[in-house]
């Protein structure tokens, strides 16, 4: 059960009043988080056999093509309105490509990207500038996505001057400063350098800056990472304010998979390049059914000291393969303690197979690896 | 004259009773136009052969500034060491040369940094900025420290590394970067490895394969770690003791099991109660109240008084206990644990002595 939450009084009211283009339908101001409650909007957001290969090539002047790593081979991900989709897996699996094309970053290999029912790669012009404004992103690095040369008020309001209709000239300081406060920094930094500030202070000035464009969607790619669990705790409740507030939708990618579970209504867990299992956090935490998944949440460090070495732990045995040559059949194969020859053989398809949700093994059988709640 | 002592057996300096690793009472700021920011304001520990220490602490409270002073790679100016002492096998790193300082990186004190993707230089390709290590160290040549490094990346795990190892740092995932950063610094076997924040851009599973490898090493080869890290998990799993920082000092000190279990510094107890569970998905999270200060205008008395629910002001407050001018230090709180605050008998639930 999600709590009643207040309303307006810890949501962002200069995000709401200052603007008069608050983007998109306002959620229904009901009590309860409707993300949490699994009634989601339309689909806003619609991703179809996603592929990014990236070339692999020898030699410095000449180079020659030797290869391609198939960062992304064949995601599926549908996103709705005020939803939030976790997206876990293991580092390398293509997280990061995949925001990287959801924003066009990175132009997609093959398949399509389809928002409010328009593919992006056909969009010219207008659409395409309003949707950058609509799709942002929080980027993993929070070191090297940050401009050494620009102030940190300047980064925050960069984009505005391409989106100049987002915020009115005169106010742009205040909001600038707004912004930082909403996001755990001292206003006062705003004529600062992206170097004077630590890792964690460098992320949040990457979420103002998302922030700043009022978006629908934000991709996350790691935004809490970087920070200690109590500002990762006001971040984490900032993007759930907004979210109540204005319907916005996260793909929110992380490794620490309790802070997943706790913003996500879906989550989908991925393994070189493609997607292993999705459900509702619910289905993948308490009944995971991919062997790769059960590894995954086995391996969570638990930071109750009298829990410590109560759960057993799935060693994963081998190497993660390269992307630049994957396994047959089931990629998850050469590390699967239940490998059986069709798996080699025959791709597992991303279907239910009777546990209630999808999971690409031939062999899928839900085993429960967290602890459910221990006290 | 050099006596460094880097071919000394561990296990014969700890007989001695030398700790690998002792700060003192360590301050750095950065002078800036906008005034001096008080990054580090007195830190002190020590650490033995094979001791695990991990340090947490709020985002910018220091700790990575503290590191890079103990690696003698703080950029001054702007930085400033404005007071205290390092020692290494019971010599001070702020007093030797720079000749000595030098070979004592590697070999001596070695960092995993935070930053993955700018610590490599993006136009030499990893292989070769591994080989690098044993190229300057040990004089090795071109093809060997190559061929050594194809063996550190297998040790990290990094897939298909004898493929990989003339990519560049681009072509490679954070997660994947970050083993290459572990890479570099373990490659010389040394005394002292410092983490931060070793292992956050990595998914779990190979999380934990990394922190077992650090573990093997540290038996193998009696290295102290010091573990800068938010992964109160891992910190749980793999350290004996923690220091928690805020606005640049240790607030609190102790095993992992007490420290974790019963905090004693209002600051710590508001970590425990931020953390998400995986067990269940909860409802709102609870951090703590308020904004991390300004480390240019540190709060006085105690500098978590702004935001602190224990906080005595006032005529409330005990004879020289009064939190927003009396400064709490560090001090004894219960055998084995240390907390900077005026209460920490009440935030732990025994009576003051
Ligand atoms: N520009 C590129 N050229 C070649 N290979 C690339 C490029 N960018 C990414 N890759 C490769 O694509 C794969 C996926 O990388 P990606 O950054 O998407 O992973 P990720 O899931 O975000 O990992 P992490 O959790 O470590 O951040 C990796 O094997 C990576 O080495
Ligand atoms: N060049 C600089 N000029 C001014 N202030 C600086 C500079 N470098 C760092 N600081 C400040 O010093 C403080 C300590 O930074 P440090 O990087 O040690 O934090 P941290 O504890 O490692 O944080 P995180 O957990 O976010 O990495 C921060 O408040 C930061 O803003
Ligand atoms: S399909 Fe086969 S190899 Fe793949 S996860 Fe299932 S059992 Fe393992
Ligand atoms: S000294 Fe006072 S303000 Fe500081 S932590 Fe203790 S009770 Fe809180
Ligand atoms: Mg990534
Ligand atoms: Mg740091």
């Amino acid at each position: 059960m999600s709590e009643p939450r207040e309303h307006g009084a810890t949501a962002a009211s200069s995000l709401s009043t200052s603007s008069p283009s608050t983007p998109g339908t306002p959620a229904p101001a009901g009590p309860a988080r409707a993300g949490a409650r699994g009634a989601m909007g339309e689909s806003l957001l619609e991703v179809r056999g996603l592929q990014k290969h990236f070339p692999l090539t020898q030699g410095i002047v000449f180079k020659r093509t030797i290869g391609h790593v198939r960062a992304v081979d064949g995601v599926d991900l549908t996103l709705r309105r005020g939803e939030t989709v976790g997206l876990v897996g293991e580092s390398g699996c293509g997280k990061s490509t995949v925001s990287k094309l959801i924003v066009a970053l990175e132009r997609p290999t093959a398949g399509s990207i389809l928002y409010k029912g328009k593919d992006v790669a056909r969009m010219g012009g207008r659409a395409l500038k309003a949707y950058r404004r609509e799709v942002q992103i929080i980027f993993q690095d929070p070191y090297a996505s940050l401009n050494p040369r620009m102030t940190v008020g300047d980064i925050v309001a960069e984009g505005w001057a391409v989106h100049d209709d987002v915020a009115p000239r005169k106010g742009r300081l205040k909001r600038t400063q707004e912004l930082l406060d909403r996001v755990g920094l001292n206003p006062d930094y705003v004529n600062r350098y992206p170097h004077q500030f630590s890792g964690g202070q460098r992320q949040r000035i990457g979420i103002a800056r998302a922030l700043a464009l009022q978006p629908e969607v934000i991709v996350c790619d790691e935004p809490v990472s970087a920070l200690d669990v109590s500002v990762q705790a006001q971040v984490v409740n900032l993007l759930e304010d907004l979210q109540d507030e204005f319907g916005l939708s996260y793909l929110f990618i992380a490794h620490d998979l309790s802070v997943v579970r706790h913003i996500s209504d879906r989550v989908a867990v991925m393994y070189l390049g493609s997607i292993v299992e999705e459900g509702t956090d619910e289905q993948v935490y308490a009944s995971p059914s991919h062997p790769y998944t059960q590894a995954l949440l086995s391996s969570v460090p638990l930071h109750e000291p009298h829990l410590r070495g109560q759960k057993d732990r799935i060693l994963l045995q081998g190497d993660v393969p390269s992307p630049a040559d994957p396994p047959s059949g089931c990629r998850f194969r050469t590390r699967c303690w239940k490998a059986q020859d069709v798996c080699a053989q025959e791709a597992p398809a991303l279907v239910d197979r009777g546990q209630g949700h999808p999971s690409a093994c031939h062999f899928a059988e839900a085993r429960m690896v967290v602890p459910v709640d221990v006290e | 004259m050099t006596n460094l002592d880097l071919t000394k057996p561990t296990a014969e300096l700890a007989a001695q009773g030398t700790p690998l690793l002792e700060v003192d009472d360590l301050r750095v700021e950065f002078r800036t136009r906008s005034g001096v920011v008080k990054a580090v304001n007195g830190v002190s520990y020590s650490l033995g052969a094979g001791e695990t220490l991990a340090i947490l602490g709020e985002s910018g409270s220091g700790k990575s500034v503290s590191a890079q002073a103990i690696m003698g790679i703080l950029e001054t100016p702007p930085a400033v060491i404005s007071g205290g002492g390092i020692w290494f096998q019971g010599r001070n790193v702020l007093e030797m040369s720079a000749e000595d300082q030098r070979r004592i990186r590697g070999p001596g004190i070695s960092m995993i940094f935070q930053d993955a993707l700018s610590s490599l230089n993006p136009v030499y390709s990893v292989g070769f900025q591994i080989g690098e290590m044993f190229r300057a160290h040990r004089g090795m040549s071109r093809k060997a420290a190559r061929a050594k490094a194809v063996e550190l990346m297998d040790r990290v795990r990094i897939p298909a590394a004898a493929r990989r190892v003339d990519d560049y740092p681009h072509q490679f995932s954070g997660g994947m970067r970050q083993r290459v950063m572990i890479a570099m610094a373990i490659a010389l076997d040394p005394r002292i490895l410092i983490a931060d924040e070793p292992t956050t851009a990595l998914d779990v599973t190979v999380q934990a394969q990394v922190m077992d490898l650090l573990k093997d090493l540290q038996q193998e080869t009696g290295m102290g770690l010091i573990l800068i890290t938010h992964d109160l998990g891992v910190v749980n799993e793999v350290a004996d003791d923690v220091a928690v920082m805020y606005a640049g000092e240790i607030v609190e000190r102790g095993t992992v099991d007490d420290v974790f279990s019963r905090p004693s510094h209002p600051y710590t107890d508001g970590l425990m109660s931020s953390v998400p569970q995986v067990e269940a998905k909860g409802g709102r999270l609870r951090p703590i109240v308020g904004q991390p200060p300004n480390l240019a205008d540190i709060p006085s008395g105690c500098p978590f008084h702004p935001r602190c629910s224990h906080r005595r002001l006032g005529a409330e407050a005990a004879p020289g206990r009064e939190c927003s001018t009396d400064v709490p230090p560090l001090r004894l709180v219960v055998p084995g644990r240390e907390a900077a605050c005026h209460y920490s008998e009440e935030v732990l639930g025994v009576r003051a002595p």
